[in-house]
C-alpha cells in the first residue's frame, strides 16, 4: 500500500481522519495504544531471535520420549510441508480452487486407515491426547452407559485431557488394573468391571509403561457393548498388529513421529480413525471423493452436518481449525519411507529397546522390572537415588531418566524412563551405561 | 488474458511405485519378536523422492493460497504470513527441543513463551494468559471449563448451567459451550445488528454462567452497548467471554479487559499472521481476569530473577487441554510478528485493515445491500438478495477470475450473505479489482454463471454425491 492511498481512500469514504473509522467505539472503552515495546527491523528481529534460541541447549545425547520422539525426518518431508500453497491456504471451503489440499488430505485419510487397519480416518485432530478426549466422547455417542474405563496406570496429560473432554457429560471415569509384575492389563479385573453401563474402554499399546501389551488384543472378547478405544504408536505399526485387527472401534494416536519436528511440544498431530458404521457420530473434518460437473474425479469436504458451523450446539465436536499441515507431513513421511522404511524404523526401535535393557542391566545401575517387550519408552527400576541419577546424567550431558511418577499415574519411587528410537546409536547406549556404571548398591 | 489454474489428472499417491527406500538402513524385525504380535501385510505407498516432490508440487499448483493472492474469507483473517516468522521457527535450537528437556535446557523457548504471555496480557488487558490451547475453538472450550470449575468451586455448579450466545455467533461458540456441558441460549440481534438488550435482560438469570460474544461481531459491527452488556451480565452473576477471532479490528483501539470481559481467547493464526496450513495448525491462548487466574490450564511460564520456569501449582487448575504447552511453533511465529510490529505497528495494522474493508464496502454499496450500520470494522457482510444472484453464484464467478471468494452463507442471520474480510495486506489496486469483479458478477447471465467455474482445476463439485457415496479413502 502506498502512503498516498490512505488520504484518497478516506476521501472516497468522505472521512477526514483514519480515527473516524473508530468513532463507533465509545470513549469509555477506548484505549490509547498498547503497552508493548516499539517494533524493530527484520534484521534486528532475526538477531534477537537467534540470541534467544541460543539459550536453549540441545542435548548431545538424548533418551527423551514419552509422547514426543526424535526420529529421522527425510528432507523431502520438510520440503513438502513448506510448499507455500499448502502452508498459506486455509480450510478448503471452496473445493474447486482447493483440489490440491483436498486430494492430499484424502490421501492422508487413506494412508492412516491402511496403517491402522481401520475403515476411516478424519483429516486431523490437534494432538494425541485431544484425539483421545474426542474418542471418549465419540464412544459415549456410539454406545450406551455412563462409565468410561481407563487403566489405573495412564499418562497424566492424557488422563487430564480425557477428564476435561468428558466433564460436560453425565458420565464417570473408572479405572481397571494393570498388573504390576507383567506391566500388562489384568484381564480378570477388566472383565469384572465391564457391564452394561460401560460405554468405552481405553487401552494403550504401547501402554503408559511403554509396554507392547498383547492383552489389548483380547479386550474384544470381554468388551460387551463397550467401544474399544485404542491409543497406539504409529511407528510401532511397522511391526505390531494394527488396531483394526483386534476389534478396535476408535483408534487414536499422537502422530508427531510421522515426520514432525519436536518444537517443544507442538504443533503435533492427532490421528483419529474409526469403524465406518460410526461415521456420522465422528468428530472433525472429512474429505470425500466425488465428481465435478464434467464427470472428472474431484474431492470435497463432506458430511459437514456433523460439524460446528452447521450443527452448532449439537455438533459432534467444536473443532474448526485443525492440524492439516501436519497431516501433509505425515502423508509425505509415510509415502517416502514406504512399508520397508516404516518396518525398518519399527524394527530398529525394538532392537534398540532391547539393547538398552541389556546394557543398563549389565552395569547394575537398574533393572527392567517387567516381563514384557517395550517399544521406545523403557521404564527402569533404578538402584540409584533420583538425585544421584540426575547428577550423573548431567555430568555426561545426557538427557533422559525422567521419573515415572512425574509423567504417569504410577506413584512408585525409583522408576525412570529412558527412551530410544531408530536414531539411538550403540555409542549413545554405551555412553549411558558408562555414566551409570559402577553404581551398584 | 484470463486466469487459469493448473489442471493435472494427478494420480493418487499410492498409484506411484518404487521399491526403493533408502532413507534409512534396512533392518529386519528381530526374530525374538513374537508371531502373535506381528503385523502381517503393510501396504504403504512407496515412492521415489523425485515422485514425492512432483506429486505434491502438482497438487500444490491446484491449490489457492494467501501467497497466491487475495483471500478475503470473512472471520478467518487471511493476512499475509511474513517469511521472517518461518525462518525463526526453523532455527534448530527452537525446532528440535524436546518438550521434556527440562527448564534449564529450554530457557530460550520459555522466554519466548513468557514474553508472548506478557504481550498478550498488554494487548487484551487481561491479568494472566495460558498459551496451551491449540486453536481458537479449544481456547473457547478452555474458557468454558474455567467457568464451569469456578462455579463448581463456589457451590453454584449445578445451578449456573446456561451460556448465552448471540445469533450472529460463530458455530464454535455454541459447540464449545455444549461440550462443556452447558445449555446454550440464543440471544437475537436487534435492528442494528447488535445484541438486543431487552432479550438479553430476559434471558439473564441465576442460571446464567456466561455471555459469549465477539466485539466487533461477525457482522463487522462494533457493539457500542458493550459497557451496559457487561454491567448486566455481571450483575446477574455471570461472566463475559470474549471470542477474540476479531482482534484485528481493535488492536490499540480498545481491549477486552477495558470493555469488561473476564475471559478472552486469541486466534494467533488470524490476528498475528501465522500460516493457516491449509486448515491448521493454529493457536488459541486464553487470558483471564484476576479472579480466574487460579483456574487456568497448567503449566504457566513464570520468571524468577532471570530464570524462566514452568509453574503447575495453580490451586484450582482445570488441568490440561492439550498434551504439552501448546503449539509452540505457532506461538513463536506470533511472538516474532508482535515483536517486529510493536505497539505502533499493531495499531496501524488495525487502522489499515478497517480502512480496506470500509473502502471495499463503499465500492460494493453501489449494487449490494449492506445491512446495518455504516461504519464496519475489519469485515463487512454484504447480501446479494434482490440482485437476482445467489451468494454461491458470485463465489463461482470470482473463482473464475482467480480470486478467492468471501465466506458465504455466514452469519446465518443475513440472507445470501457474503462475508468479506480484506485485512491490511491488500493493495488498493487489488481492492479495486476485487470490487470490480464482485460488481461484474451481477451482470453475468444466469446461464453463463451456471457453467462456472471453468478456469479452476475442477468444475463445479458434486457435494451431494460425496455425502451419499461416503468415499473417504482409496
Ligand atoms: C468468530 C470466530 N470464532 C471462533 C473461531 C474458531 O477458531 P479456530 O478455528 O481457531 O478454532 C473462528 C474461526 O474460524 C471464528 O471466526
Amino acid at each position: 500500500m502506498h502512503s498516498k492511498d490512505v488520504p484518497e481512500m478516506l476521501n472516497f469514504l468522505s472521512l477526514k481522519d483514519i480515527g473516524d473509522l473508530f468513532s463507533d467505539i465509545p470513549p469509555d472503552v477506548r484505549v490509547d495504544g498498547i503497552n508493548i515495546p516499539a517494533g524493530i527491523s527484520e534484521e534486528k528481529l532475526l538477531d534477537e531471535a537467534s540470541a534467544i534460541a541460543s539459550l536453549n541447549r540441545l542435548p548431545s545425547i538424548s533418551f527423551l520420549g514419552k509422547g514426543a520422539y526424535r526420529r529421522f525426518i527425510p528432507s523431502v518431508v520438510d520440503h513438502v510441508s513448506s510448499i507455500p500453497q499448502f502452508q498459506t491456504a486455509y480450510t478448503p471451503y471452496q473445493a474447486e480452487i482447493s483440489q490440491g489440499m483436498l486430494q492430499a488430505l484424502f490421501e492422508y485419510q487413506s494412508v492412516i486407515s491402511d496403517l491402522t487397519g481401520m475403515d476411516m480416518t478424519n483429516s486431523s485432530m490437534y494432538d494425541g491426547p485431544t484425539a483421545a478426549g474426542e474418542a471418549a466422547r465419540m464412544a459415549y455417542r456410539c454406545s450406551e452407559g455412563d462409565t468410561f474405563l481407563v487403566p489405573d496406570i495412564i499418562d497424566r496429560n492424557v488422563l487430564s485431557v480425557i477428564q476435561n473432554y468428558l466433564h460436560g457429560l453425565p458420565v464417570k471415569i473408572t479405572s481397571y488394573m494393570v498388573d504390576r509384575k507383567t506391566g500388562k492389563i489384568d484381564l480378570a479385573d477388566l472383565a469384572s468391571k465391564v457391564d452394561r453401563n460401560v460405554f468405552g474402554i481405553f487401552a494403550g499399546i504401547p501402554n503408559a509403561l511403554g509396554i507392547l501389551d498383547d492383552n489389548v488384543f483380547r479386550i474384544q472378547e470381554i468388551k460387551g457393548n463397550a467401544m474399544l478405544v485404542t491409543y497406539y504408536d504409529p511407528i510401532s505399526l511397522g511391526a505390531v498388529k494394527p488396531p483394526g485387527e483386534y476389534g478396535t472401534d476408535i483408534a487414536v494416536a499422537e502422530g508427531q513421529q510421522l515426520g514432525i519436528h519436536l518444537a517443544m511440544g507442538g504443533p503435533y498431530l492427532g490421528l483419529f480413525s474409526f469403524r465406518k458404521e460410526y461415521v456420522r457420530k465422528s468428530p472433525g473434518r472429512l474429505i470425500g471423493k466425488t465428481t465435478d460437473s464434467d464427470g472428472n474425479p474431484a474431492y470435497v469436504m463432506t458430511l459437514q452436518t456433523r460439524e460446528q458451523h452447521i450443527r452448532r450446539d449439537r455438533a459432534m465436536s467444536n473443532i474448526c481449525t485443525n492440524q492439516a499441515l501436519m497431516a501433509i507431513s505425515a502423508l509425505s513421511y509415510l509415502s517416502a519411507m514406504g512399508s520397508k522404511g516404516l518396518r525398518s524404523v519399527s524394527a530398529a526401535t525394538l532392537k534398540n529397546s532391547r539393547k538398552l535393557i541389556d546394557a543398563l542391566e549389565k552395569t547394575g545401575a537398574g533393572k527392567y522390572p517387567f516381563n514384557a517387550i517395550p517399544f521406545s519408552d523403557v521404564l527402569f527400576k533404578m538402584h540409584l537415588s533420583s538425585s544421584d541419577l540426575a547428577a550423573r546424567l548431567g555430568e555426561s550431558g545426557i538427557s533422559g531418566g525422567i521419573p515415572a511418577r512425574d509423567l504417569i499415574t504410577f506413584p512408585e519411587e525409583g522408576y525412570h524412563f529412558f527412551s530410544v528410537t531408530e536414531l539411538t546409536g550403540d555409542e549413545e547406549i554405551e555412553a549411558l551405561a558408562h555414566a551409570l556404571g559402577g553404581a551398584t548398591r | 488474458m484470463s486466469f487459469h489454474q493448473a489442471r493435472y489428472p494427478e494420480r493418487l499417491v499410492k498409484e506411484y511405485s518404487s521399491d526403493n527406500s533408502s532413507f534409512i538402513e534396512y533392518t529386519e524385525i528381530p526374530e525374538w519378536f513374537p508371531d502373535s504380535m506381528r503385523r502381517g501385510s503393510l501396504n504403504l505407498p512407496q515412492i521415489a523422492e523425485y515422485d514425492v516432490v512432483r506429486h505434491f508440487t502438482r497438487l500444490s499448483e491446484m491449490n489457492y493460497s494467501v501467497d497466491t493472492g487475495v483471500y478475503p474469507l470473512g472471520s478467518c483473517t487471511m493476512k499475509f504470513n511474513p517469511k521472517y516468522a518461518d525462518r525463526i521457527a526453523s532455527i534448530q535450537e527452537f525446532s528440535e527441543v524436546h518438550p521434556l528437556s527440562g527448564e534449564d535446557n529450554m530457557q530460550g523457548s520459555l522466554r519466548i513463551m513468557y514474553e508472548l504471555q506478557e504481550m498478550l496480557k498488554s494487548i487484551s488487558q487481561m491479568d494472566e494468559v495460558s498459551l496451551q490451547p491449540p486453536a481458537g475453538a479449544q481456547g473457547e472450550f478452555t474458557g468454558i471449563m474455567i467457568i464451569r470449575k469456578f462455579f463448581e468451586v463456589n457451590g453454584e455448579g449445578s445451578i449456573r448451567n446456561e451460556i448465552l450466545i448471540p445469533d450472529s455467533a460463530h458455530g464454535t461458540n455454541p459447540a464449545s459451550s455444549a461440550m462443556g456441558g452447558f445449555k446454550t441460549v440464543e440471544i437475537p440481534s436487534n435492528g442494528d445488528g447488535m445484541v438486543d438488550l431487552g432479550a438479553l435482560e430476559s434471558a439473564l438469570s441465576e442460571r446464567t454462567a456466561a455471555l459469549m460474544i465477539t466485539n466487533p461481531n461477525t457482522l463487522g459491527i462494533f457493539d457500542s452497548q458493550i459497557s451496559e452488556i457487561a454491567r448486566m451480565v455481571h450483575s446477574a452473576g455471570g461472566f463475559l467471554y470474549y471470542d477474540g477471532a476479531n482482534f484485528n479490528a481493535i488492536l490499540g483501539k480498545t481491549a477486552p479487559g477495558k470493555m469488561g470481559f473476564d475471559i478472552t481467547h486469541f486466534n494467533l493464526h488470524k490476528t498475528f499472521a501465522t500460516p493457516h496450513g491449509g486448515g491448521g495448525p493454529g493457536a488459541g491462548p486464553v487470558g483471564v481476569v484476576k479472579k480466574l487466574k487460579d483456574f487456568l490450564p497448567v503449566p504457566i511460564v513464570r520468571k524468577n530473577m532471570e530464570r524462566y520456569f514452568l509453574d503447575s501449582s495453580l490451586k484450582n487448575t482445570i488441568g490440561k487441554v492439550a498434551g504439552f504447552y501448546g503449539n509452540f511453533g505457532i506461538l513463536l511465529r506470533a511472538w516474532a510478528y508482535i515483536r517486529r510490529n510493536g505497539s505502533d505497528g499493531l495499531c496501524e495494522i488495525t487502522e489499515r485493515a478497517v480502512l480496506n474493508t470500509n473502502y471495499l464496502a463503499g465500492k460494493l454499496s453501489q449494487k449490494y445491500r449492506i445491512p446495518y450500520a455504516k461504519i464496519k470494522k475489519h469485515e463487512v457482510v454484504v447480501s446479494s438478495e434482490g440482485t437476482g444472484k445467489r451468494a454461491l453464484d458470485i463465489a463461482k464467478y470470482l473463482l473464475d477470475q482467480g480470486l478467492h471468494p468471501p465466506t458465504i452463507y455466514f452469519p446465518l442471520i443475513v440472507k445470501e450473505a457474503l462475508m468479506i474480510e480484506m485485512t491490511e495486506t491488500v493493495s488498493r489496486e487489488d481492492l479495486d479489482l476485487y470490487a470490480e469483479s464482485m460488481l461484474k458478477a451481477l451482470e453475468v447471465s444466469e446461464s453463463e454463471i451456471s457453467e462456472m467455474p471453468r478456469n479452476t482445476a475442477v468444475r463445479r463439485v458434486d457435494e451431494v454425491k460425496a455425502a451419499r457415496d461416503q468415499i473417504l479413502r482409496w
